[in-house]
């Protein structure tokens, strides 16, 4: 549940931004001959609505219709009472309550007779009842998944995205450089240490998962209980500001191996290029680092409603040549002179820094 | 563990009694009380599918590999699988379940693939099978409850104490935050509302500065191994007004009018009646609608705002062994938004309230 800062602001994010997002989509729906396009939200599949309105439900969910032309209708099952609040921070849709969201959406669709085929995000992922309620009060409409469609929209950041990624990246870096600050031995204070401080910062979210003892187990884990920290362990903070998602994680040890593998993972990532897959790029990568195997390695991205997404890993069969342009968090965990260590950080393909 | 002992047979012996063979369930950190049921996972990120075989063994699947590794910490006797793509993976596993009694919950949040397929493997809806199970508590549910509601009335002191002229109002749920994050508590349900005639809700905080005068409102529920417990408390920044005063004592006067009438064999709407008829007393029984209020309390339990929904038109029976809170909450048109709630857990002859916060408009230095 969504419990941080939350609210838009127009000089952040601008409408004509918005407009210029959904105008993109509308580019791709007609391209692919789609007359609208549905888009689900609640808060663990949000970022879809996010992008296109600015808007991320607390709670409960919605559906956001795009229509290809006319404002755009986000119908949710959030109460009449808090639709002020929710167009307080989604300023290009009309906003309606009820309890049949899927119902209102298709009556809307079925009036207008141009409509034939609607694109829907991640179509087999719809929530059975939403569906039904859109197939039944839309019997003539032709239900196309358009997931890869949505997809080729979210190659590129714009400079409005790349800010406010940048802006919940500092909240994750500086909560995390309370780590060093305080001398916590709790895993359960620490990690209400660093979720305190990147609450206060303006996150408005903040999932904070600690290893607490590397040599033992590489997993990460919510912690809330009195768990003792070892001498070489690991905090992961994945953190959003309104919307815009990012994970860093660092080991904290003290002694030159870590220090080592510190520096060669932010060299790694500010050197990730577009013209070789993520695989060759880690492999090249630890090449140059003696003593050290990679034991595995992840990317994230934002391509549709999930916040982040893996695009490609050591555990998939395939990897992707990452794209120009495109955001990405990157996670590699080593083996450094037999000594365990994970990190994460985000990235642009092609900028300096976020 | 003995929780989800507790659960799990509880659960397999229910199977039997509806002849099924397998139960399939779906979860997200919005809707995870099903989930957590039936796996005993607290899901954060992505999506998750679960099979429970009528002999006990659980299957889950997520499609997040960083969920998968917490699963295998916090749940070690379910069989954890990373499902790249979920929705295709649990597909295939439906099909070697052919010719099994498959019932599912909550249907409502199936994916629309896994759904379809129901005629074609008789795959039925289980949802109130599941809901029955998830309002009704066993004793050892009950004592997590318990504990919940003592670490809430533990957070309210520290989100009052956060609470002083100039502060955000998400700086004072960051204070918040900590604490639990430092006690034993994963996960927090709040939201707050600051200001006065003006507010006609509680949201998610946006930025805005208590300043002298403010009432500020918020209700805190956090979740103590999987269970949330609820307190509602109102706070005015400086002395309260006569108005402020006036308005809490109203509202504490249907809380407590409320909380009288729980117990064993009774239906939700009693509540809300007793809880309504005190506004409609004191000419105020337009702000019992739902035009200014939601609802006048609901259940708890592995999701924080669970069945039954306390409003005069659901007659969903009260057992002895449910978790509620009894919340009057709604706006006022001469001092605004105002919430007060007890938990209770509902007994043969009353209710246990388990909130041990006084029902106070409590007031912080200006």
């Amino acid at each position: 549940m969504r419990r941080g800062l939350m609210e838009w602001d127009p000089q952040e994010l601008p409408v004509d931004v918005l407009d210029a997002r959904i105008a993109r989509l509308r580019g791709v729906m007609k391209s692919a001959g789609l007359d609208a396009f549905i888009v689900y939200t609640n808060l663990v599949r949000p970022s879809a609505v996010t992008h296109l309105t600015g808007f991320t439900p607390y709670w409960s969910e919605g559906l956001l219709l795009v229509p290809m032309t006319g404002r755009l209708v986000f119908a949710t099952a959030l109460s009449n009472r808090v639709a002020d609040w929710i167009r307080s921070t989604n300023p290009v849709s009309e906003v309606t309550s009820t309890p049949r969201p899927g119902t209102l959406l298709g009556e809307r669709l079925a009036k207008d007779t141009a409509v034939k085929r609607v694109g829907l995000l991640e179509l087999d992922a719809m929530p059975s009842e939403l569906a039904d309620h859109l197939a039944a009060a839309a019997p003539a409409v032709e239900w196309i998944d358009g997931s890869a469609l949505f997809a080729t929209l979210r190659r590129g950041v714009d400079a409005v995205e790349q800010a406010m990624l940048a802006r919940a990246d500092a909240i994750a870096v500086a909560a995390l450089d309370r780590v060093k600050e305080e001398a916590v031995s709790d895993a359960g204070a620490l990690a209400g240490l660093v979720e305190k401080n990147a609450r206060l910062a303006g996150a408005e979210e903040a999932y904070i998962a600690v290893a607490p003892d590397l040599a033992a187990d590489r997993r990460f884990n919510r912690i809330s209980k009195p768990t003792p920290l070892s001498d070489r362990f690991a905090v992961r903070g994945s953190v959003s500001y309104k919307g815009s998602w990012v994970r860093r994680t660092r080991t904290f040890a003290a002694d030159d191996a870590t220090r080592r593998a510190n520096v060669w993972f932010d060299d790694l990532v500010r050197k990730i290029d577009a013209e070789r897959s993520f695989a060759v790029q880690f492999a090249t990568g630890v090449s140059a680092l003696p003593g050290a195997t990679i034991e595995s390695w992840m990317a994230e991205s934002c391509v549709g409603s999930y916040p982040l997404s893996v695009v490609a890993s050591s555990r998939l069969p395939t990897s992707d040549t990452p794209i120009a342009g495109s955001f990405y968090v990157l996670t590699a965990e080593l083996l450094l002179d037999g000594r365990r260590w994970i990190g994460s950080a985000p990235l642009i393909v092609g900028r300096p820094s976020l | 563990m003995v929780i989800a002992d507790d659960r799990k047979a509880r659960l397999i012996e229910a199977m039997a009694e509806a002849g099924l063979d397998v139960l399939l369930v779906y979860g997200n950190a919005w809707q995870g009380d099903y989930l957590r049921y039936a796996t005993d996972f607290g899901i954060l990120e992505g999506q998750a599918l679960a099979f429970v075989r009528n002999d006990g063994h659980v299957t889950l699947y997520l499609d997040s590999p960083i969920e998968v590794d917490r699963a295998q910490l916090d749940c070690p006797g379910v069989e954890a699988i990373h499902a790249p793509d979920l929705i295709a993976e649990v597909d295939g596993a439906l099909d070697r379940l052919r010719n099994q009694r498959i019932g599912a919950a909550p249907q409502r949040l199936l994916p629309r693939r896994i759904a379809a397929r129901a005629r074609d493997l008789n795959l039925s809806d289980q949802t109130s099978f599941v809901d029955r199970l998830l309002m009704g508590k066993m004793e050892s549910e009950i004592a997590a409850t318990r504990r919940a509601a003592k670490v809430a009335d533990e957070g309210y002191r520290v989100f009052m104490n956060a609470a002083r002229p100039g502060r955000a109002d998400y700086e004072l749920i960051a204070e918040t935050e900590a604490f639990f994050r430092a006690n034993g508590v994963d996960d927090n349900f709040q939201i707050i509302g600051v200001g006065g005639v003006e507010v006609r809700g509680m949201t998610p905080p946006g930025g805005k500065r208590l300043k002298r005068g403010d009432m500020v409102t918020t209700e805190l529920t956090p979740c103590v191994d999987g269970y949330y417990a609820q307190i509602c408390r109102t706070l005015v920044v400086g002395e309260p007004s006569p108005e402020q005063r006036a308005a809490h004592a109203l509202y504490r006067e249907s809380m407590e009018a409320g909380i009288a009438v729980v117990r064993d064999g009774i239906v939700a709407a009693d509540i809300a009646r007793a809880e309504n008829d005190v506004f409609r007393k004191h000419g105020l029984g337009e702000y019992t609608t739902s035009e200014y209020t939601r609802v006048r309390g609901h259940g708890m339990g592995l999701f924080a705002d669970t069945k039954p929904h306390l409003l005069e038109n659901v007659t969903t029976r009260i057992d002895a062994g449910m978790t509620l809170i009894v919340h009057p909450n709604t706006y006022h048109p001469a001092v605004g938004y105002l919430v007060l709630g007890d938990a209770v857990v509902v007994t043969k002859d009353g209710c246990e309230v388990l909130t041990g916060t006084p029902r106070e408009l409590f007031s912080v230095p200006a």
